[in-house]
């Protein structure tokens, strides 16, 4: 009997390792799916800019006319279309409009290259005076596209000297612009302040009505005289419950006089105030 | 309070701003899941392997196998034999230490008593570990809901305090509370799966070896007269 024992005890059970294996995999597959296989947080969505185009930009279609008219490309003009191009098609547009030309003016300089080529073949075993005549031709050509493109150059000169001036004056504008907002924003700063003064003065002296469900909203019109005092209070919204409308009204009428800025030509904003209360700060 | 307010809830910072008692609740669920897919698995393979030697040595003994040659293997310690093959063992060897005497009864008593003690023994290995399961299927639900009950109890506790009282307030403690439930649960159900699987397949290994048993008795009658 006891050989039997020791005979059971020589083999041990298959599998024990494993099982601690897959067991722990099991764990970690769990874990891991709760981690990022639900989405734990809630967000709103955010919101986003769309524009809306009734047709996109084409800017591939002038380029395209362009080959059968002139034999060989025109340095300038590419240069400039495509910059025209650039500006053209706002960022937003999809991206393909922009690479487009670049693909076309590859394929229009490859073009010409095996015209160039092919002719000059013939003609040298065929008559060299019309060659020649054609390589004046050309070179005219070149001398009048090589005018052209100086003129537009001046021309551009003279455009973007316009536009730094425009800039220049747009500068000095902004800066006046800029002092005069310091200015209306250190006074509406001192108005935000003392608005909000008020509203805390308001609120500390709320009863708030307990357990109201949400976060209701009470809208006042208050009538304020110098110094503070209130001449008459409305309610212009009611936040739907009566009780909570009636302890804001009280506690504006108990929180008088109202903290008012010291300057007097500030008073004109205060004289018809706005109190909007949250039954949650 | 507007609209796009984001909470954090990852199950990360649920877990770790739980109170101490929902913790140590989690970290005990957490041992308990471990160790009772540990017993799943090793159970599964007992358990097949158990069935896969039966299956091989029930094939061999009913082709009509040399039974001393069977009895040879089976006591070879190399040979890697199953639950059938020691109750086999068992049975035989008390047979042909009784062969001289001569009422055949009592020959046959002995024999059936060894294969029983062997059957027995064999099925308290194959069982073992199967009451771990149930256990873990019936009661960690329990433990669960207690942490759950706890973290409840404690966020609404703290609702006490504040004179005015939302949803929001009581929400994520709610969530890092509910947490508890949902380990029992993982834990619990597998469990309870595995456990009435194993207990079935359990019952029919029995079933197979005691008829195994009663024929085995059969032929030795036969062949001791």
């Amino acid at each position: 009997m006891s050989a039997m024992v020791l005979r059971n005890s020589s083999h041990p059970e298959p599998g024990k390792f494993l099982a601690s294996v897959l067991a722990l995999l099991v764990h970690v597959i769990f874990v891991v799916f709760m981690f990022f296989g639900l989405n734990w947080k809630t967000q709103a969505p955010e919101g986003m800019v769309v524009d809306l185009w009734h047709d996109l930009p084409q800017p591939v279609q002038p380029i395209i006319k362009q080959p059968p008219v002139k034999t060989e490309p025109s340095q300038p003009k590419p240069a400039q279309q495509p910059a025209q191009e650039k500006t053209l098609p706002p960022k937003i547009a999809s991206p393909s409009p922009p690479k487009k030309p670049e693909i076309v003016r590859k394929e229009k300089k490859e073009e010409p290259k095996p015209v160039a080529e092919k002719e000059p073949a013939e003609e040298m075993q065929k008559e060299n005076d019309q060659e020649k005549q054609r390589e004046k031709e050309s070179e005219e050509e070149k001398q009048r596209e090589q005018e052209k493109a100086e003129k537009a150059e001046t021309q551009r000169l003279q455009r973007e000297q316009a536009l730094q001036q425009q800039r220049e004056q747009e500068a000095l504008a902004a800066q006046h612009e800029a002092q005069q907002a310091a200015e209306r924003a250190r006074i509406m700063s001192e108005i935000a302040k003392y608005k909000a003064m008020i509203l805390t003065k308001v609120r500390s002296r709320i009863v708030m009505p307990p357990d109201l469900p949400g976060n209701p909203m009470a809208e006042f019109s208050v009538t304020l005289l110098p110094g503070g005092d209130i001449l008459d209070v409305q309610l212009r919204k009611s936040s739907g419950y009566a009780s909570f409308d009636s302890a804001v009204e009280r506690a504006i009428f108990l929180s008088k006089p109202l903290p008012l800025p010291p300057n007097p030509a500030l008073f004109r904003e205060f004289r018809n105030l706005n109190i909007t209360v949250h039954y949650h700060e | 309070m507007n609209a796009t307010i984001t909470q954090d809830m990852s199950l990360l910072y649920l877990i770790s701003s739980a109170s101490l008692p929902v913790q140590l609740v989690m970290a005990l669920l957490l041992v308990t899941s471990l160790l009772s897919w540990w017993y799943i698995f090793r159970k599964l393979f007992v358990i097949k392997y158990a069935i896969k030697q039966s299956n091989e040595f029930e094939d061999v003994f009913w082709r009509g196998a040399d039974l001393d040659a069977l009895y040879q293997r089976a006591g070879n310690a190399r040979y890697p034999g199953g639950s059938m093959e020691r109750i086999f063992e068992a049975g035989f060897r008390e047979f042909n230490k009784h062969q001289s005497d001569a009422n055949q009864s009592a020959v046959m008593a002995g024999t059936r008593r060894a294969m029983r003690a062997t059957f027995q023994r064999e099925m308290d290995k194959l069982e073992s570990h199967l009451s771990f399961l149930a256990t873990v299927g019936s009661v960690s639900p329990y433990i669960g809901l207690f942490g759950t009950v706890w973290g409840i109890m404690n966020s609404f506790r703290s609702l006490s305090n504040v004179t005015q009282a939302t949803i929001a307030h009581v929400a994520p403690g709610i969530a890092e509370a509910l947490i508890a439930t949902a380990m029992g649960l993982f834990a619990a159900i597998p469990a309870v799966i595995a456990y009435n699987r194993y207990a079935s397949d359990t019952d029919q290994l029995a079933t197979r070896y005691e008829s195994f048993m009663e024929e085995l008795s059969n032929v030795l009658q036969r062949r001791g007269v």
